[in-house]
């Protein structure tokens, strides 16, 4: 028995596409491979590394006198919860104020403080934040206390020495 | 009237058009999405995570700082890129090996620095580090005269949408 299928003449008129498959399939598994992708970070950026506190301290940069400091004590601590877990606590203190654990309330203070600040004709852009975390501050706290800065429009943000 | 029919396809082999489309999108997302020989010094570790971050234009006048908790002491290991190497070394805060003892970390940024002024440092840190084995290579960085420090952080969208 004969196919019928066999006896039939095939025409290919496109061209052989295999070639470029296979070149296209290399470079895909390529670039899956050796790419990497650091969209997914972003910074926090400061206008200067460190400010020095405390007596005989030495200023670093040589903006510092000009500017208007603004404090923002940060500490870290535990606290027994509800279910006698440890939780992770931050406490930020600026112009007078405790908060805990909050970003949006620190911010809030620190969008009043920065208004005094511009009433007294200090512009926003002459206020250096500085803040001053103890050496045992998480590092994640001091995000959030860098964050409510950036929130509350502060355009020099930076950090001192420990307290 | 006259019924239409599907035509008869003569060709054995399967379609691959839709293969290639697909393919071809993939290749075009990759080569604009992924960097590819973009070796920044860069280790993966937990970073905090912000919403106020910036992304970075030019991470071509950078130095990548990766902080890391010791397993004893309060001397963070600090590890960056070698541009002539193109591996990730480690450059200690203080080489007391030597006398006077050398300050490595400081010598490197300011070596950097002298190359090239707009150097900007990214320190990357785990979120849970605490505050003194960060407060070192901010020293270093100021006494290099680094002015602009970045802290990279993790976007916050990315980790609500299950990271």
């Amino acid at each position: 028995m004969k196919l019928k299928a066999s006896q039939k003449v095939r025409f290919e008129t496109g061209p052989n596409m295999t070639p470029l498959v296979d070149i296209v399939m290399v470079i895909l598994i390529f670039l899956m491979l050796t790419g990497s992708f650091l969209a997914a970070e972003h910074f926090l950026v400061s206008n200067l590394p460190l400010t020095r506190k405390g007596a005989g301290g030495v200023a670093q940069a040589t903006n510092i006198p000009l500017d208007e400091p603004l404090e923002i004590r940060v500490d870290s601590f535990t606290r027994p919860g509800p279910d006698g877990v440890p939780q992770e606590m931050w406490a930020a203190q600026a112009g007078g104020f405790m908060i805990q654990n909050s970003r949006e309330a620190l911010t809030k203070q620190l969008i009043r403080m920065r208004e005094n600040f511009n009433r007294n004709n200090t512009p926003t852009d002459r206020i250096q934040v500085v803040i001053n975390p103890s050496r045992i501050t998480k590092y994640k706290h001091l995000v959030e206390a860098y964050q409510a800065a950036v929130e509350a429009e502060f355009t020099k943000v930076a950090f001192s020495t420990a307290h | 009237m006259k019924k239409l029919k599907i035509p008869e396809v003569h060709d054995m082999h399967p379609n691959v058009t839709p293969l290639i489309d697909v393919v071809m999108c993939l290749i075009v997302f990759y080569m604009l999405v992924a960097k590819i020989g973009v070796a920044t010094g860069a280790v993966p570790m937990d970073l905090p995570i912000s919403v106020w971050g910036k992304r970075l234009q030019d991470m071509g006048n950078t130095i990548t700082l990766n902080v890391i908790r010791p397993a004893v002491g309060d001397v963070p290991i600090v590890t960056t890129l070698d541009p002539e190497t193109g591996q990730i070394v480690e450059k200690p805060i203080l080489d007391t090996s030597r006398v006077p003892p050398r300050r490595v970390l400081t010598e490197t940024l300011t070596f950097f620095r002298k190359v090239n002024p707009e150097i900007k440092a990214i320190i990357r840190a785990d979120q849970n580090i605490e505050y003194r084995f960060l407060e070192p290579v901010l020293i270093c960085c100021a006494e290099a005269q680094v002015k602009n420090v970045n802290f990279a952080t993790r976007v916050a969208q990315q980790v609500a949408g299950g990271e």
